[in-house]
């Protein structure tokens, strides 16, 4: 009997592995941008739920961060189940075969642009395949109670104290640290006190630091019931050097209630030219601001990251006090 | 000012106002043209209301709170505040359009008299105990009648009010220069933030209370409306507490002291004046009746847009937190063993597998705490292609296929997504449907394409084929056709001088004698005969001539009887 001239399955081989496909530089066979980013959220695990994530609500106690790498073949997989969506056939099989590392590259390219995106920033320029995906979970009360905690991660280790603003070194230092910065690829609640962030390169060193909008307001408890202080603060937010402290007036009817307009007024009476002239209320929140927190967590990439922190030495205020420009754009805003 | 600010910094305002309040604004156009014609003046009106939160503020406008909702910490020594994602918030209503508060008074020497305008909101803070909560009741169950009518008597307003002893919101409550100097605008880099739908823009307003929390009380900070609250608002602060002990700059010799202390005033060196006045000696009210009870204390309700509760204890700041937080690598878990990790991370987790049988198989998520090298097999066409047996236990390894499914299921619930996914392989198809017929197009004829297979792929083929084509045929010399068979006769054995010449043993001579005709008679190219030129004929001529017609008539009758025998013969 003769033999059969293509079997069943030599037949799917062939198909297969003929590239009668057309690759994604022709612009018709490309991805639709609607399937791009929807395959680019997927890497970054946008819409993957909890507890894919953590299979066992004890692998991530109350009060904990976990840092961790994330698993590529995983987000592959997870890309791959989405493409499988009305596959029927050896055509489309055929088709993702061939069309698999396009797919893959152009992926690795969107996936870095998504928070971009989302912030409305300009996109990166950076290319190429794509490297290792870091990140942490962080399960704390901070997240509940600090939203919008700054969270940056850096590919070396930058010194704890930048030193005063206004130094020389300080503008170098900040350079550098945004020259070692790494980006943040994705950086959201999962839940009210679950926060993800991922970051595109291995951080030597990730910090957390109390949100600016939410630098509260306080004073020096003397130890004695009713008599606080308020350290001098110059015109960019730092302490005065050398300084006194004030004493903080307190209404005589309830000694826990700040007289705000005595207090002012004892801060313009020092005449202490260091100090920003009282004109206002931002130039009394300058005075009465206190140091936001930066808790700095770094590691040789062990599987233990000891964990330190620092205040921000000096935080800057930049202080711009009835400006023209800003009610100029507040009422083209409204 | 359009750049934000850089990171790390912040810049504060004092103030963001509006271009127009809130309330009932009437628009008035006219017309005023003046010229040859003088058109009757055109005058319409127009009414329109700007409309913000007034009698509380949603949940998505707060930014923040500090001390955080519902948190327990060591708030003793900060004042609390609120962060409202919408800047101008606190300065879109009047709080005494009518001027009903005198201006504050200013005494020589003191900070200049801010020139922004006065919030209508202000944060006060409660203690447990000191307060009564009204959740959603009448707003004129709330302000008294007056304040009522002139907020516009707006009818079925429900609120949430907060009650009072008046005392105590007297003492608590800022004074008009307070309120101004206890609200500020500050404008922060967003770019190293979670997403968030507030603030985006980075410019958050902020109302700071003026009171410090108590050391392990439960408080309540409540932003209230001042808005038309003339009755409470002072112009100037209630006194404040004297200072603890005087600290004196210069050197005091012992008498001097004493004189002092005797409560008499004196001059020091370097001119500091220094009056102590005694307290006044505690008397005893004259006997009277004693009255049983106490008068009622005479309580105030506010109109509360937002609060929130916490309780000030224990550690809670953000620094005691971020130092206490157990960190490791991802799988580190506090008690081993607990939850059972392999080595590898995974954990087992039991399965029903297709016959319903329960199973353990592996499982590890995307986040590991090694780097691990990219899986280059795929792509992956099912689930089942990405279950893998651990060689070890025996057990499944099911983490990429539940990865697999997982994106399955997210992509199927989204029509967008099948859509897109469809049309990305019907755009694909047609493509590759167009490169299958280039390629069978192209071996049969040279066609002239472009290089990249994108520019091919837009190149239309019938003009580049006939063109390929045409040109084939112009330059390929040689006769393509033998109309009349001679190469099959001279093809034939019998009429081959060579073959002749060897099957009879002659000379080739002979045989082509034998053949009877000269040698290149058979086979040799027909040279066609020289075109005659002629004149310009036009078809009056051809008409004309009645010969050449005749002929060309017997010519076609000819023609359609040799085809017409020639069809016979076949």
């Amino acid at each position: 009997m003769r033999t059969a001239f293509i079997t069943g399955p030599a037949a799917l081989r062939e198909r297969m592995v003929a590239k009668a496909q057309v690759d994604l530089s022709v612009p018709e066979s490309s991805m639709p941008p609607y399937m791009e980013s929807f395959l680019a959220h997927l890497r970054v695990l946008i819409g993957v739920p909890f507890d894919y994530m953590v299979p066992d609500s004890r692998l991530l106690p109350d009060e904990s961060i976990r840092f961790f790498y994330l698993d590529r073949s995983w987000t592959d997989r997870l890309v791959d189940g989405a493409v499988a969506v009305g596959k029927s056939g050896t055509r489309e099989q055929a088709h993702h075969q061939a069309q698999a590392p396009n797919l893959q590259s152009q992926l690795d390219l969107t996936e870095r642009t998504i928070r971009n995106i989302q912030t409305g920033k300009q996109l990166p320029t950076n290319s190429g395949p794509a490297g290792i995906i870091t990140g942490f979970l962080l399960r704390s009360a901070t997240v509940v109670g600090w939203p919008s905690m700054d969270v940056r991660a850096f590919s070396q280790i930058v010194p704890p104290s930048p030193g005063n603003v206004n130094d020389p070194g300080a503008a170098e230092w900040a350079a550098n640290a945004t020259a070692v910065q790494l980006p943040t690829l994705r950086l959201e609640r999962l839940s009210p006190s679950v926060l993800l962030a991922l970051f595109d390169g291995i951080p030597q060193l990730v910090w957390c630091e109390e949100p600016h909008h939410g630098i509260q307001f306080g004073v020096t408890n003397s130890g004695e019931a009713g008599i606080f202080y308020l350290d001098r603060h110059e015109a960019s937010g730092e302490l005065e050097p050398g300084s006194q402290s004030v004493q903080v007036p307190v209404r005589a009817a309830n000694h826990r209630v700040i007289a705000i307009q005595q207090l002012r007024n004892q801060l313009n009476a020092l005449h202490d030219p260091n100090l920003v002239p009282q004109t206002g209320s931002a130039a009394l929140a300058i005075e009465m601001l206190q140091l936001p927190w930066r808790q700095r967590f770094q590691g040789a990439g062990s599987d233990r990251h000891p964990g330190s922190g620092g205040f921000v030495a000096k935080y800057s205020v930049a202080r711009v006090i009835a400006n023209p420009t800003l009610q100029q754009t507040v009422r083209e805003l409204f | 000012m359009t750049a934000p600010p850089p990171k790390g910094q912040m810049y504060l305002f004092n103030s963001a106002t509006p271009p127009l309040d809130d309330g009932s604004y009437r628009l008035t156009c006219s017309t005023a043209i003046t010229g040859p014609i003088n058109p009757p003046a055109f005058t319409k009106q127009n009414y329109f209301d700007i409309v913000g939160p007034r009698f509380s503020v949603p949940q998505s406008m707060v930014a923040g709170t500090f001390p955080p909702t519902n948190s327990h910490g060591a708030f003793q020594d900060s004042l609390p505040h609120i962060v409202l994602s919408r800047r101008t918030l606190p300065w879109e209503r009047k709080l005494d359009p009518e001027g009903k508060i005198p201006p504050p008074a200013h005494n020589p020497g003191d900070a200049p008299v801010p020139t922004d305008p006065v919030p209508w909101v202000a944060l006060l803070l409660f203690e447990e105990g000191e307060y009564t909560w009204y959740p959603n009741i009448p707003l004129d169950n709330v302000v008294p009648a007056d304040v009522f009518s002139r907020l516009g008597s707006p009818a079925s307003i429900q609120c949430d009010a907060v009650e009072a002893p008046l005392p105590l919101v007297q003492s608590i409550l800022p004074s008009l220069e307070e309120l101004q100097l206890l609200a500020h605008v500050r404008w922060v880099n967003v770019d190293d933030r979670e997403l968030n739908t507030a603030g985006g823009d980075g410019y958050f307003s902020v109302v700071v209370s003026n009171r410090l929390p108590s050391p392990s009380a439960q408080c309540r900070a409540v932003l209230v409306s001042l808005e038309e609250r003339s009755d409470l608002v002072q112009s100037n602060p209630p006194p404040v507490a004297s200072q603890g002990p005087p600290i004196f700059e210069h050197p005091v010799s012992r008498p001097q002291a004493a004189r002092i202390s005797a409560g008499e005033s004196f001059i020091a060196p370097g001119s500091t004046v220094f009056t102590l006045s005694q307290a006044p000696a505690h008397r005893f009210p004259p006997r009277g009746p004693i009255v049983i009870g106490f008068p009622p204390v005479q309580k105030v309700r506010l109109v509360a847009l937002y609060s929130w509760k916490f309780t000030c204890e224990g550690p809670g700041t953000f620094r005691d937190l971020m130092q206490s937080l157990d960190d490791a690598m991802f799988g580190n878990v506090q008690n081993p063993g607990h939850p059972p990790l392999s080595d590898t991370g995974h954990l087992q987790i039991s399965l029903d597998d297709r016959q319903g049988a329960v199973e353990q198989v592996w499982y590890r998520g995307p986040l590991v705490p090694w780097q691990l090298t990219r899986d280059n097999l795929g792509p992956y066409h099912s689930a089942d292609q990405a279950r893998r047996v651990t060689p070890e236990t025996g057990a499944e390894d099911v983490s990429y296929a539940a990865a697999f499914e997982l994106g399955r299921l997210l992509a199927a619930s989204d029509p967008r997504l099948a859509q897109a996914l469809m049309t990305w392989r019907r755009e694909s198809y047609k493509q590759a449907a167009r490169v299958d017929t280039i390629s069978a197009v192209s071996a049969r004829i040279p066609l002239n394409l472009p290089a990249t297979l994108a520019e091919k792929l837009h190149c239309p083929i019938p003009p580049v084929a006939s063109v390929s084509v045409t040109s084939a045929v112009i330059e390929s010399g040689p006769i393509i056709a033998d109309a009349h068979g001679l190469g099959k006769v001279v093809g034939a054995a019998g009429l081959n001088a060579a073959n002749l010449a060897s099957a009879w043993q002659i000379s080739s001579a002979q045989a082509q004698n034998l053949l009877g005709a000269d040698p290149g008679s058979l086979g040799a190219p027909v040279t066609a005969p020289p075109e005659t030129t002629r004149g310009d004929t036009t078809l009056g001529t051809v008409a004309a001539d009645t010969a050449g017609l005749t002929r060309l008539s017997a010519a076609r009758t000819q023609a359609v009887k040799n085809a017409a025998v020639t069809l016979e013969n076949s």
